[in-house]
């Protein structure tokens, strides 16, 4: 959390099942219209909606701060 | 017009079989109510077995349409972790594998026939508040600003997320113990005998099973769920379980019947198996159907639940609305019929797959060995009595696993 996390989930394989906002404690994911969004600054890494996900879509990279940090194919997955 | 100047008597959040429910039952007592779903479609994307028993529905007097049922079923068979079978065939294991889409948007379009109001593709952002009381709802529909609807009465009926509820105190967020993760295909071709088919095993479905659920012209939903606690991505040595997509595909690979079949319809979810949350109602607003985890601990149903649960919160708020008292007391009504009954069942359903959670392999053997269907329509109903003792008679070091069952 505190921006040196960042979610990215694969939107193409993601079913909408709405798991992971389930069992996520502190609100970082959420279904809005018709994709999940993330709110990577309340999350901290305890990786209950990785763990829930049934699609296996979930990534979470750590001490990334910032989009332009991550890899490329993980920035399409925002 | 809704009383006392709010701008309807009761909103519901979410347009599946609970609000609808609640929503249908407050129109037709002449009650101004407004269903707000953050999907585009009611009813979609389906996210579910389709599965529902016969005798919940008969007895709340609903009549399904042709429409919303995709095929009728007699019973089940139940498949132990070596092949051996129990077919279960009685008048009370009728039920049907529906059409959700049909079936959700029935539900919602007799509540509009009644007289409510459904919005679809406007999501619930806060509760609204006038003195530190629940007064309405903040709502926005996507991309343009958020607005207040205000009612004395919300009702909950948002399934799995409840982010509503979460806000307004309710403990809804689930933990992986207490959750199913699941995987679905509707696949075809099937050819069955309008039986439900549930097959157990800690290698084919840890902490879970598969199911083949019929559907009309030669498909069929086949699924698993599994405990969400033992999903692992990675096998490590010695724990069991993979994820349940890749558990379901190595059932079907291995099953004759279903490996060379197509796949329609591709999905997964994750379904609550847990404990009912430990309050329903608060003042002025109330929780109902999978966003109170209702929803049966063994086999994961939550459609009954919610319907009924629709039924018990609609009479409540129906009276509260009239007398204008919303406080928690008054709609404790609701919650203290619920937890009698089907309270007291489901109750005895989460013991049932504690103890079961338990067994290795082997144990299930037995089992399935020893039991009938007689003694599977006894356990279902909470009457575990007579079995426990058959199958402690042939293997009496359960007794320490299966005592729960009976004290």
């Amino acid at each position: 959390m505190q921006g040196d996390l960042m979610i990215t989930i694969d939107h193409a394989g993601c079913v909408i099942c709405v798991g992971c906002a389930s069992v996520c404690p502190f609100g970082a994911v959420e279904l809005i219209g018709t994709r999940i969004k993330t709110y990577p600054e309340k999350c901290t890494d305890c990786g209950l909606c990785i763990k829930a996900c049934p699609a296996n879509v979930i990534t979470l990279h750590k001490g990334v701060k910032d989009v332009k940090d991550l890899p490329a194919e993980a920035r399409k997955k925002l | 017009m809704a009383k006392n100047g709010y701008d309807y008597d009761a909103i519901v959040i979410g347009a599946g079989p609970a609000g609808s429910t609640v929503a249908r039952l407050l129109a037709q007592n002449g009650k101004d109510v407004l269903v707000i779903d953050k999907r585009k479609d009611v009813g979609s994307p389906v996210r579910c077995g389709e599965g529902l028993g016969e005798r919940e529905v008969v007895a709340m007097g609903l009549e399904l349409p042709k429409e919303v049922i995709s095929t009728p079923i007699l019973g089940a068979k139940v498949v132990g972790p070596n092949g051996k079978e129990i077919v279960w065939k009685s008048k009370d294991t009728h039920g049907w594998v529906l059409e959700r889409k049909m079936f959700d948007k029935w539900l919602a379009e007799l509540a509009v026939h009644e007289g409510a109001e459904v919005k679809v593709y406007t999501r619930a952002v806060d509760l609204v508040k006038k003195d530190g009381k629940i007064d309405g709802v903040r709502m926005e529909k996507y991309g343009k600003d958020a607005y207040d609807v205000s009612a004395p009465l919300v009702i909950s009926a948002e399934g799995m997320e409840a982010h509503i509820a979460r806000k307004a105190g309710f403990k809804t967020v689930h933990n992986l113990y207490d959750v199913d993760t699941c995987y679905q295909y509707e696949m075809q071709e099937y050819e069955h005998e309008n039986l439900i088919e549930l097959y157990f095993g800690n290698e084919i479905a840890p902490r879970g099973y598969v199911w083949i659920f019929p559907k009309k012209d030669k498909k069929a939903n086949v699924g698993i769920g599994i405990g969400a606690n033992l999903a692992k991505w990675k096998k490590n040595s010695g724990i069991m379980g993979a994820g349940p997509k890749i558990l379901l595909d190595d059932f079907i690979a291995n099953n004759p019947k279903l490996k060379d079949a197509s796949t329609l319809v591709d999905f997964g979810g994750v379904i609550s198996v847990g404990a009912p949350l430990d309050k329903f109602v608060d003042d002025n607003i109330m929780v109902v159907g999978t966003a109170a985890k209702q929803v049966d601990p063994i086999h994961g149903g939550g459609i009954a639940l919610a319907l009924e649960a629709g039924v018990m919160a609609a009479k409540v708020a129906n009276e509260a609305i009239e007398k204008g008292d919303f406080s928690k007391q008054k709609l404790y009504e609701y919650e203290k019929m619920w937890r009698a009954d089907p309270g007291k069942k489901v109750e005895k359903r989460l013991l049932l797959r504690k103890v079961l959670e338990n067994m290795s392999d082997d144990d299930f053997k037995h089992i399935f060995n020893t039991i009938t269907y007689p003694d599977l329509d006894l356990v279902m109903q909470g009457k575990f009595a007579g079995p426990v003792a058959k199958v402690l008679g042939g293997r009496p070091q359960l007794v320490g696993v299966l005592r729960a069952l009976i004290s």
